[in-house]
């Protein structure tokens, strides 16, 4: 990393509000360690009770997608010593408003960003109502074959973001695309 | 003799104590494993277990949060002590949660709301 690189960072993260960001590999002790510290932060910055809930599970439903999904990493490596774990990137960062931005990003495949896209069109301009309704039947339903997790991750996301969630794939090295998604609370 | 009727508490999984005596068992704590069907299998289990020898249960589903793959599978317990009750056992479910948690509140009204069996009690008293 080249230390001006690294200066120049500061100029796009704000240095007087909320942020927490990681990059990495994510593995279950990942998620249990960066959402401890997560806990500990909200406790302290935020105060309605609710909304540090409603962080906390969008940031675990996020996690957990780059646990099942995120690729072997930018460059296909395999993963280091760990069971069960992918590459992703992380950001929850408070905005002006003092709504909190969270968002996520991981390297998908072609065939992965059919499958996300699919998913996605079900999601994308729902209503609070229509969200719900889905989640209840998505429950009922068998898991889908391409999901690894239960495939309510990215509803539960949905429903709880504040604004109208977002995502975007961006053509990356070796035929993958970096997916990112964002939501608010 | 008999296995076990309980599961420790860890910092992604409830503490889980069925009490043979009392007739009466808690889930309690926060529950978002990574691998849901592991943790609920086991849970699962013990609820056989618990029902090989007994007729009633006075469950305290005491969760401050579960996450979205934990839900499924919550459903599906639940699914199993509503199909024990319409078998004639009898099942009591008192479900704590924290006042404002949309997230088990809703839960509560789309999933468990809908049994006829069981007997529901909702209070948002947790925490």
């Amino acid at each position: 990393m080249d230390i001006a690189k690294f200066s120049q960072l500061r100029e796009i993260l704000p240095e007087d509000r909320f942020m927490l960001c990681y990059s990495g590999y994510v593995s279950e002790s990942v998620l249990e360690a960066v959402g401890g510290t997560l806990k500990e932060r909200l406790d302290l910055h935020v105060t309605e009770k609710k909304k540090i809930k409603v962080v906390f599970s969008i940031f675990v439903e996020l996690m957990q997608n780059l646990i099942r999904y995120g690729a072997a990493g930018p460059k296909g490596a395999q993963i280091p010593n760990e069971e069960h774990a992918g590459f992703g990137m992380l950001m929850i960062i408070e905005e002006a408003d003092n709504s909190i931005c969270l968002l996520s990003g991981n390297y998908v495949s072609s065939e992965q960003k059919l499958a996300m896209e699919s998913r996605l069109e079900k999601l994308l301009g729902k209503s609070q109502d229509e969200l719900r309704v889905l989640m209840k039947d998505q429950m009922r339903k068998a898991p889908e074959v391409q999901s690894k997790g239960a495939s309510l991750g990215l509803i539960e996301i949905a429903r709880r973001s504040t604004k109208p969630i977002e995502a975007a794939f961006v053509p990356a090295a070796n035929s993958q695309h970096f997916f990112s998604i964002k939501a608010y609370v | 003799m008999s296995q076990s009727l309980n599961i420790a508490a860890t910092s992604r999984t409830p503490e889980v104590s069925f009490d043979l005596e009392a007739k009466a068992a808690v889930i309690e704590g926060e529950c978002y494993p990574e691998d849901a069907d592991k943790f609920f299998t086991a849970l699962n289990s013990i609820v056989d277990n618990y029902f090989a020898t007994q007729n009633t249960l006075a469950l305290q589903v005491k969760l401050i949060y579960f996450n979205s793959s934990s839900a499924r599978a919550l459903m599906e317990l639940m699914d199993s002590l509503e199909q024990r009750a319409s078998q004639g056992m009898s099942v009591n479910v008192n479900w704590f949660y924290e006042e404002g948690d949309d997230i088990t509140q809703e839960f509560i009204e789309d999933v468990v709301s809908d049994y006829k069996h069981l007997q529901l009690s909702v209070s948002p008293t947790l925490g």
